[in-house]
Parts: C-alpha cells; sequence; structure tokens
C-alpha cells in the first residue's frame, strides 16, 4: 500500500518540471545565481537528510553539524595529508559519522532522555566537536584546509566547478529528497511518526524504539556527512569556525521548520526559500549597514512563520489544491 | 588550594546571575510552554540600553533600572502579545524559530545601532573590591550575587504568595482548570513573559558594569540559560539557581584549571554527565 | 457545534429553571461534557443561543462567565496537584466577583467540609480521590457559584463517598444553588435531579421529569446502544 504512494508521488508531473527546471537551469544562469542554486541545493540535501529525525522521527538534534564536520574536515584532511582518494574520505567520513550516529541514538535510548535533553546533549557534543576540530592540526585546526583547484577529475572527486558543482549539489540533494519519500511510504517512516506521536504508545505495540531511532539516526548521518564532502568539495576551502560550527545546525533547524517539519518537500521548501533570500539580503545589503541584511531577514522570518506556522508546505499545498504533508505534532 | 577556592567564589557569584537569568526562562517555558531562543539577546538589548543611558545621559548602570526595567517590561509585554502568542499553541520547533527570527532581528538591530566592536559601560563600583581572606571579589560581581539571591527570593515569595503568583502556578500546574476558574490564561502568560524580560533587565544592568559587549554575545548567553534550566528540571526553583551555580563554577574552575579551548569544554561536559544520570535534571521532589 | 469541523451536538436545547437540579444523561462520548464545555465558554458554538437569566451570554469568554457565577467542576477533578487545600480554595475565589468576599467564603466551605478543614495545608496531590472531589466543589463554591455544572462527579468513588458528596449537592441545592448534574451513572441522577436530559450521539432523545425519563424505554437504549 505505502509502496503505491511512493510511485504515485514519483509519477507527479508537477515533481518532473520542477526537477527538469532544476536541471536544466544552469544553462540560463550567471555565475552568481549559479552560485547561489549551488548552496540552496546542498541546504535541501541537509535539510532533508536532518528532517529524517527531526521531522519524520521528531527528534531534535542540534548535532549534525559534526556529521557535517566530519563529512567536511576529515574527507579534507584525509586526501590532503594522507593522499587517500575523496571518494574513499568520504566513505569513510560516511561510516564514522553512522557510527557517531548509533552511539548518540543508544544513549538518547538508554539514558531515556526528554526531547529538551536530547536536543542540548547533542547541542553539547556539537559544541565539543567544534572546540576539539579547532584545536587539532590534523584537520586544520583554526585555519582550515584548502584543497587542489578543482580541475573536473571526476575520479578524484572534482566536478569541475560552475554547473559541474551544481549537478553535484543536485544529485546530493534528490537523494536526499527521494530518501526522504521512501522512508517516509516504508514501515521505517511509520515507526518513526509512531515513536514521534506518542512514544509510550509505539512501544507498547511493539515497535522496536532503539532500532528506529538508530536506524534513522543512521541514515540521517551518513546522508549529512555525504553532503559535508561535496560542501567541502564546492568551497575548496574549508572553514571549521563554517562547517562544524552550531551556525550551520542553527540554519538548518529554520529551513527545514520553517518549509514544514515531517513532510518530504517541507524542508527541500524552506532551503529554496529562505537560503537565497539570506545570500541575496547580504549581496545587496550586506555593504550598506553591518547588521541589516540580517536585520531585515529576520523580519521576514519573523513575518512569514506568523503567517503560515505550520510551515510554508502546507501553503504551497493549499495553492496547487494538491497533496497535503503528513501533519507532524509537537513533541510532549 | 586558594586557586580551587577563588575560582569557586567567582563560580558562585557569576553562577547565581546566570540562576535568576534561567528562573525568568523558567517561568515562561512554566506558564506557555515555550523555550525563547532570543532569551541571551534580550539580556544585550538590556546590556545596550546601560550603555547607551550612559553615553547619553551619564547614568550608572544600576541608576538606569529606572528607565530600563519598565521599558523592557513593556516591550517584552508587547512582544509576547502580538508576535509569540499568535503562534504559540503550535509546534514548539516553530516557535523557536519565531524566537530565532526575533534574535536576528534584535542582534542585527544592536549592530546596527552600537557597531560590532567591543564596549563597555563604566560604573562607579568598576573598580571596588571586596577581600576576604586570600579571595578577592570584584565589586559588580558581589552586587550581582547578592542581588540575584535576593530577587531570586522576591520572585519566590510572589509565586507562593500573591494571588498574580498563585494565578502563575495555576495555570502551570493545569491550564484548564485555571480557565475554569475565570483566570485568563492568555493575560498569565503575557505577565509571566513581562516579567522574565523584566528579570533580564535586571540582569543586564547587573553584568553590564565593566564589562565588554559585544551584539553577538547574545547567543551565549541563551546556551547557557538553556543549560542550567534543562539541569535545573526546567521549572524547579531550587533545581535552577542550583543548575546556575554548577555551570558558574565549571565555567570558572575551566578556565583557570584547564586550556583556553578545554576550558570552554567544561561547562558541556559536566552538563553531559549530570544529564545522563539524571535527565529530569536535579530536581527532588516536584515542581 | 463541535471541535474542528466534526459537529459533535446537533441540534440540543436545554432549559435550567433557577433552584433546580437537572440532570444531563447519555453514555461515553455522547456529548456531554461538550455541551457543559460550551455553557462554560471553552468550547465556542457554531450556532445557537446560551441565556442566562435572560441575558445572552452566547459571546461572552469563559472569564466573564465565571464572574456571573456559572462555575464548571471537571471531569477528574482537576484540582491544582502541587497546592495546598487552602491555596486551591483561594485560588478558586481569585476572580473579581468572589474576590471580596473571599475569606468569608472559605470558613463557609470549610464548615461543609470539615474533611477538607483537616487536610488544609495538604498538598491537593496527596488526596483521596473523594476528598480532591469535595475540593473541587468548594473550589467552585469559593468561585461564587450560581449555577454549579458537575461533570461526572461520581466517577472513581466509592458508593458510600458518592452517596455523601451526592447528599451534599442535594443540600447545596436546597440552599437555593442551582445545579446541572452530567452523569454516566443513571439511577443516582434519577434519585437526585427533578428533571433530565438524555444525550444520545450528540442529540437529545428524552427529556422530562426523573420519573418520565426513568419509565422511558429510549433511555435504556441510549445507554445500551440497542
Amino acid at each position: 500500500m505505502m509502496r503505491a504512494e511512493l510511485w504515485k508521488t514519483l509519477r507527479s508531473p508537477l515533481l518532473w518540471v520542477v526537477f527538469a527546471i532544476a536541471a536544466l537551469g544552469p544553462l540560463e544562469m550567471s555565475s552568481y545565481y549559479l552560485h547561489v542554486a549551488t548552496l540552496a541545493l546542498i541546504y535541501v540535501a541537509l535539510c532533508s537528510a536532518w528532517n529524517i529525525v527531526g521531522g519524520i522521527g521528531g527528534q531534535i538534534s542540534l548535532g549534525h553539524s559534526l556529521f557535517v564536520g566530519a563529512g567536511s574536515l576529515l574527507a579534507s584532511a584525509l586526501l590532503l595529508k594522507l593522499g587517500i582518494n575523496m571518494w574513499v574520505g568520504m566513505l569513510i567520513a560516511a561510516v564514522l559519522s553512522g557510527a557517531l550516529g548509533a552511539v548518540i541514538a543508544w544513549i538518547d535510548f538508554r539514558f531515556r532522555l526528554g526531547h529538551l535533553s536530547f536536543a542540548l546533549i547533542t547541542l553539547a557534543f556539537a559544541e565539543m566537536a567544534e572546540i576539539v576540530a579547532i584545536g587539532w592540526d590534523f584537520v586544520g585546526g583554526a585555519s582550515g584546509l584548502l584543497l587542489p583547484r578543482d580541475t573536473g577529475d571526476f575520479f578524484a572527486f572534482q566536478f569541475g566547478g560552475g554547473r559541474g558543482s551544481y549537478w553535484a549539489a543536485l544529485t546530493v540533494a534528490a537523494i536526499c529528497v527521494l530518501a526522504n519519500l521512501a522512508i517516509l511510504n516504508a514501515p521505517l517512516g511509520y515507526w518513526l511518526r509512531c515513536i514521534r506521536d506518542n512514544e509510550d504508545a509505539a512501544r507498547a505495540i511493539g515497535v522496536g524504539v532503539l532500532r528506529t531511532k538508530m536506524l534513522a539516526m543512521v541514515i540521517s548521518a551518513m546522508l549529512t556527512s555525504i553532503v559535508g564532502t561535496v560542501y567541502a568539495r564546492y568551497l575548496a576551502f574549508v572553514d571549521p569556525y563554517q562547517l562544524v560550527s552550531p551556525l550551520i545546525t542553527i540554519e538548518i533547524v529554520l529551513f527545514a521548520t520553517v518549509g514544514g517539519l515531517g513532510s518530504a518537500f517541507g524542508p527541500a521548501l524552506g532551503a529554496v526559500v529562505l537560503l537565497p533570500l539570506g545570500e541575496i539580503l547580504r549581496g545587496k545589503l550586506g555593504g550598506v549597514l553591518p547588521g541589516l541584511h540580517a536585520f531585515v531577514y529576520g523580519l521576514i522570518v519573523i513575518a512569514t512563520i506568523m503567517l503560515s506556522p505550520r510551515g510554508l508546505l502546507p501553503l504551497f499545498s493549499s495553492w496547487l489544491g494538491g497533496k497535503a504533508a503528513p501533519e507532524s505534532k509537537a513533541p510532549a | 588550594m586558594d586557586e580551587l577556592l577563588q575560582a569557586l567564589v567567582e563560580g558562585i557569584l557569576i553562577g547565581s546571575t546566570y540562576g535568576l537569568i534561567a528562573l525568568g526562562m523558567g517561568l515562561v517555558y512554566g506558564v506557555s510552554g515555550i523555550v525563547n531562543f532570543a532569551h541571551g539577546d534580550f539580556i544585550l538589548l538590556g546590556m545596550y540600553m546601560c550603555l547607551g543611558l550612559y553615553s547619553a545621559l551619564t547614568l550608572d548602570p544600576y541608576v538606569s533600572l529606572i528607565i530600563t526595567l519598565p521599558a523592557m517590561t513593556v516591550v517584552g509585554a508587547l512582544v509576547y502579545r502580538f508576535v509569540i502568542r499568535p503562534i504559540a499553541s503550535h509546534h514548539l520547533l516553530m516557535v523557536v524559530q519565531l524566537t530565532l527570527g526575533l534574535t536576528l532581528v534584535i542582534q542585527s538591530g544592536l549592530l546596527m545601532v552600537f557597531g560590532g566592536q567591543g564596549q563597555r559601560t563604566p560604573s562607579f563600583v568598576e573598580a571596588k573590591l571586596f577581600v576576604v581572606g586570600d579571595i578577592v571579589m570584584r565589586g559588580p560581581h558581589v552586587i550581582a550575587c547578592t542581588i540575584s539571591f535576593a530577587l531570586a527570593g522576591v520572585l519566590f515569595v510572589i509565586l507562593r504568595s500573591t494571588d498574580v503568583g498563585r494565578s502563575i502556578r495555576a495555570v502551570h500546574q493545569n491550564a484548564r482548570a485555571a480557565a475554569l476558574m475565570g483566570i485568563d490564561v492568555g493575560r498569565v502568560q503575557t505577565i509571566a513573559f513581562a516579567i522574565g524580560i523584566g528579570i533580564l533587565a535586571i540582569a543586564a544592568a547587573l553584568l553590564a558594569p565593566g564589562a565588554s559587549i559585544q551584539p553577538s554575545d547574545g547567543l551565549r548567553y541563551t546556551v547557557i540559560t538553556l543549560l542550567v534550566i534543562v539541569l535545573g528540571g526546567m521549572t524547579n526553583f531550587v533545581g535552577i539557581m542550583l543548575g546556575g551555580l554548577i555551570i558558574g563554577c565549571s565555567e570558572a574552575l575551566g578556565t583557570v584549571y584547564l586550556s583556553e579551548t578545554l576550558g570552554g569544554l567544561l561547562p558541556y561536559a559536566i552538563f553531559v554527565s549530570i544529564m545522563l544520570f539524571r535527565p529530569r535534571g536535579l530536581t527532588w521532589g516536584t515542581s | 457545534m463541535g471541535y474542528g469541523s466534526v459537529p459533535v451536538l446537533r441540534g440540543v436545547s436545554l432549559h435550567i429553571a433557577k433552584g433546580e437540579i437537572v440532570g444531563l444523561l447519555g453514555a461515553n462520548n455522547a456529548g456531554k461534557t461538550t455541551l457543559i464545555n460550551a455553557l462554560s465558554g471553552m468550547v465556542v458554538p457554531m450556532s445557537g443561543r446560551i441565556s442566562l437569566a435572560g441575558a445572552d451570554v452566547t459571546r461572552l469568554p469563559a472569564k466573564a462567565r465565571v464572574r456571573l457565577g456559572i462555575i464548571q467542576v471537571p471531569e477528574g477533578r482537576l484540582v491544582f496537584p502541587e497546592m495546598s487545600v487552602r491555596e486551591n480554595l483561594l485560588l478558586g475565589g481569585i476572580n473579581p466577583t468572589a474576590r471580596p468576599r473571599r475569606a468569608s467564603e472559605l470558613e463557609r466551605v470549610l464548615d461543609l467540609f470539615p474533611r477538607l478543614r483537616e487536610r488544609f495545608s495538604q498538598r491537593a496531590s496527596t488526596l483521596s480521590g473523594g476528598e480532591q472531589q469535595m475540593l473541587a466543589i468548594g473550589r467552585a463554591l469559593m468561585a461564587g457559584a450560581k449555577l454549579l455544572m458537575l461533570d461526572e462527579p461520581s466517577l472513581g468513588l466509592s458508593p458510600r463517598l458518592v452517596q455523601h458528596i451526592f447528599e451534599i449537592i442535594e443540600r447545596l441545592n436546597a440552599a437555593g444553588l442551582t445545579i446541572l448534574l452530567v452523569e454516566q451513572n443513571l439511577l443516582l441522577t434519577l434519585r437526585y435531579a427533578a428533571r433530565c436530559y438524555v444525550l444520545e450521539r450528540g442529540q437529545i432523545v428524552v427529556e422530562g421529569t426523573a420519573d418520565a425519563v426513568r419509565s422511558d424505554p429510549r433511555t435504556r437504549s441510549a445507554y445500551l446502544g440497542l
């Protein structure tokens, strides 16, 4: 039954139109807008990956910068310091992130953390990771790492900058959104939502809480790490203050929530709307007066939430008269 | 040994104010169930108001409270009533994002008006020192500690023995029953939020003298407050004050005994250790 | 009228005369609590009117209705668990109409419920079910109830306690308090209430004097779903 839902969504013409536009768009874009679009896609991927635990699972993890950091810093360090191919580095970082994610999920289960405790403990881990990364020379310390110039050598994990990087970002974004769709329409998604809405009841009906949470976290962590590697390659300069900081987590959670938690397309929508908004505001107003662009951005975020408190996706769906996203409930 | 004692004393002095600040957040959380991510930024707002009032009227931070306290309390009430309350019934995370928007607005607003470099507000007690045995305590810190404990006590009495305080506790314990008694739950929530922001105005005046501030400091205070409030069991008075002292001391001990980087780690490490073994925080009994 | 877009009550018409005890009966989920919530102002009706002594109170918010003396004793008592008996009662008298007489009302309530005087400083969560029910009623009296609406007061109480509570309810009514009794307990209600309504799936299927309702076959079927 659920499989049918998945195929129905995949066959939706709107989805293919959007994808086509996204895929062919760069043929017409200037390099500035291409850059913004690439960043937006990276965040689509990050937010969608986070959504697996945060939205569908209802577990507010504030530690995902850990996985971004692993994917970006570690893979880059492995390449620069040990000469390991970045594809391999990406996999190593992903496995490590998955393991970390499993540990975090286990801690949550073993110590019966409430939602706020879980959020803060993951935040604590993330802050600690930032401090460690900045002090550890192997991953570049405070000065970061500089990746070799992107010459488009695919086997060296290079995409050629410009359009090539855009399509790489589009690929990971698509993978992450597809992962959401797949999970939502599979037993895993069902169990996650049961746990989200009432963990005790879920346990009572036999849902394997630890196994489910762990699986979700591992998938989310690995995907996030992979995106982190692509992100690092795109930026070429791997700055721990940017990539391992709680700031990136704040952005991810902001976009995912405002877009519409728990649905497959909500976080993507949030990223597509809010990231370019931020970048363009910074571009246009950044030089005028320090702080002005963030001020305006904050006002827009407030206004958006007040106008559409259930997220942007429900707003969108009603315009298109279509499929409502699965409602997410507030944690207890 | 002296070093240890000195660090502990400093930790207690600053921790008492952390506790007070967290009580404000606990009050709001207990009554409306929301976590105000802009909590720390309101403190910065208060501190910058002290700075501004000093520049304009040479008012000592403690004196400028006459203006900042009512001003911020009113601002708090308005912000809650017109921005937060309409959204309060939705997903907690969405409310958090709303307050995140507030963070951006306040932080950038301060940046635009005051600029980004560190500035300090002087005060007549800035240089005063209290010496007890081998322990040296800075004037502003001693005043902050005294007033924090005193204010916490006042808050406790208000909650216990006044009708307003009882209404607040009633809404916290059972909002529906409170409504059935004719209590205006929305108004109580607005009052609680306003009190919370008022507390922050006072805390700002306590923290401002001699301290160098930047608009981006708000996040740090918010995170500290979150750590303290979760340690304290969210709404437990004693637990929260205790949590404040623990975080204050971890900070102080960290900077003295460990390197710069590891020192910053200590409060988090201690937080994680305590939470793992007492997931409900430092509560005993209830409420 | 209902919650969200699902109507719960349909075409319900209720009349309570001053000084009466009126019973509202029905099985679980018949809509009794919805009706009482509407009277309290906790739920807004999609259509219809509510009037008290001739004045239209339909648009009046909940807190204003409390001031007029429309007080609900909710299902499950809902006492404030961490507060003492004293504080619960004081909170009962917090609304502006009741506040001036709070001290004297407190004495009156404690006279009515000596058990509460015994437990005066104890936390409400430590009271037994029967004592909590007394506390909830006492709290409602402190609020200056003119129309006292009780939602399932017998729930979870032993027969002897239920008897005691209902005797008190009768005494209050004899002293002039108008009472709306919402109960699943058919026989008990029929004994104390002068008139009754029976709700089934959101509609009134039987109404009349207690005797009439008792002997009406539709009453039984409403409960057994036949």
